[in-house]
């Protein structure tokens, strides 16, 4: 089954972007006009298609990243150490932060058609420099936090890094705040380590869009970086080997699982979200190497969609499985080979797949149609 | 007699850190400074803490003080974490993080 789009509907979305932010008024119209004489749109474009629209005709909310200093304390957020449009300053962890969260923004912007981390130009706030010791990144519900891994100990005795060091830790982190205001995963087992994984994929695509790299030729490490030369390991998670990223004497073995037969069951890391993430990553890196090309574009985009449109607080493996098919059904067509590849990553990882019969797509709505429907103006 | 086990879990490693430690086993000086930093932090009278939400890659902390005539544990993340404790914690940390 193929659909028909118009041309407009079916640029990619980063040429849309393009459109949307540089193009001239009368590119912003004909584009607007193109929209209002097409047959047909997929849904996935409806949001990117919908920023165009905002881009032409009002002011969207603009995010502003700050970056603050903790300066080795762990009162949040700290001093300001640079603010969006100001040149780099001489702290590394600073333009790192500034430069992450921007190559985040991006993607998110770019591939999906997203205005900053609530869809609504939320302002980046992130703090660099905090606590001492502190070998960890999070995110605590309105802003990231970074510490500077064993910069405190001899050179000789540091397992970490800086945590700003991976492009795809900011990533990870910023897209803890996507799911907040989408899907809302409770942050406890199944659905915790498919929040966890979901911050994998989309912090994996912020480094895969920002080099350049398809499927085939991305490393699929997270946290690559983060380990000193001390410790025997490529980083901290492995999507393509799921616990294979580390064997260090000091830090163990990555315990992460690549297939639902070798689940942990643990009461630790809010019930292992950390550790079954890597069944999720896994699927994945299994799908978007079938489909081929950049991930985010298609493997991507499936994933995207189902976290804002489908996936609830409490959805676990098997709802993300299920809702991930019937999403790549809806966006490229049923038993297209976009939807066979998501179901055998899942396959791949001991998950089958429920209902081969998803929703079908809208039929008869224009570009258009769902536009005016995407901005409230239609039902 | 005191006995102190810490451990601290979650993270955007997943990793736990944890460490039990018998006073009566370390150098005297050692035994007296984690004395000191129980005492002055107040452990045993602090104010329970709310349960929060966990935090995405937030580390979770647990420390339990036991004596002979009482024992506590008390459970923080990064973002309640009482500042009387944290000299403790630092201690504690610098012993636990690398082995």
């Amino acid at each position: 089954m193929s659909h028909r789009h118009s041309i407009f509907c079916i640029l990619p979305p980063h040429m849309l972007d393009q459109v949307a932010q540089n193009g001239s008024n009368a590119q912003r119209e004909m584009a607007a006009r193109t929209l209002s004489t097409s047959s047909q749109i997929r849904d996935r474009r409806v949001n990117v298609a919908s920023a165009v629209i905002r881009g032409a005709f009002t002011a969207a909310g603009t995010s502003q990243r700050t970056v603050y200093d903790a300066k080795f304390g762990t009162k949040l957020p700290g001093t300001v150490a640079r603010k969006e449009g100001d040149t780099p300053i001489a702290d590394v962890a600073v333009n790192e932060a500034y430069d992450g969260s921007g190559a985040t923004r991006d993607l998110y912007s770019v591939a999906f058609g997203r205005n900053s981390i609530d869809n609504n130009g939320m302002n980046l706030n992130s703090t660099v420099h905090y606590d001492k010791g502190y070998d960890n990144a999070f995110w605590d519900g309105q802003q990231m936090v970074y510490g500077d891994g064993d910069e405190d100990l001899p050179p000789a005795e540091r397992l970490f890094n800086r945590f700003t060091i991976s492009l795809d830790v900011i990533g990870h982190e910023l897209t803890h705040g996507v799911t907040q205001f989408e899907a809302n995963l409770v942050y406890r087992n199944q659905q915790g380590a498919l929040n966890e994984a979901i911050s994998d994929i989309f912090g994996s695509l912020v480094k895969q869009y920002q080099r350049g790299q398809t499927a085939a030729d991305a490393d699929w490490i997270i946290g690559e970086g983060l380990f000193t030369t001390n410790v025997n390991g490529v980083g901290i998670r492995s999507m393509k080997a799921p616990g294979t990223a580390y064997n260090d004497p000091v830090l163990g073995k990555d315990p992460q699982p690549a297939h639902m037969k070798d689940y942990v069951t643990t009461s630790q890391d809010n019930g292992g979200v950390h550790i079954n993430s890597g069944i999720v990553n896994h699927a994945f890196y299994l799908s978007a190497i079938e489909i081929g090309g950049y991930a985010w574009e298609k493997a991507g985009q499936i994933w995207y969609k189902t976290l804002t449109d489908k996936l609830t607080s409490n959805s676990n493996f098997q709802n993300a499985a299920d809702l991930t098919f019937q999403t790549a059904g809806e966006i490229f067509g049923v038993d297209s080979l976009e939807q066979l590849a998501i179901k055998n990553g899942w396959t791949g990882v001991g998950i089958t797949v429920n209902g081969t019969t998803p929703v079908p797509p809208p039929s008869g709505d224009g570009c258009l149609k769902g536009l005016l429907h995407s901005l409230g103006l239609a039902r | 007699m005191m006995r102190i086990v810490f451990e601290r879990t979650g993270g955007f490693m997943g990793r736990k850190v944890s460490l039990s430690i018998d006073l009566a086993d370390l150098p005297p000086d050692q035994a007296g400074t984690l004395k000191q930093l129980v005492d002055e932090s107040n452990f045993f009278k602090l104010t329970e803490l709310p349960p929060k939400t966990p935090l995405p890659d937030g580390f979770m902390y647990s420390i339990t003080v036991e004596t002979e005539t009482t024992q506590r544990t008390i459970h923080a993340s990064d973002t309640n974490f009482p500042q009387t404790l944290r000299p403790l914690l630092e201690n504690l940390l610098a012993r636990a993080r690398v082995r």
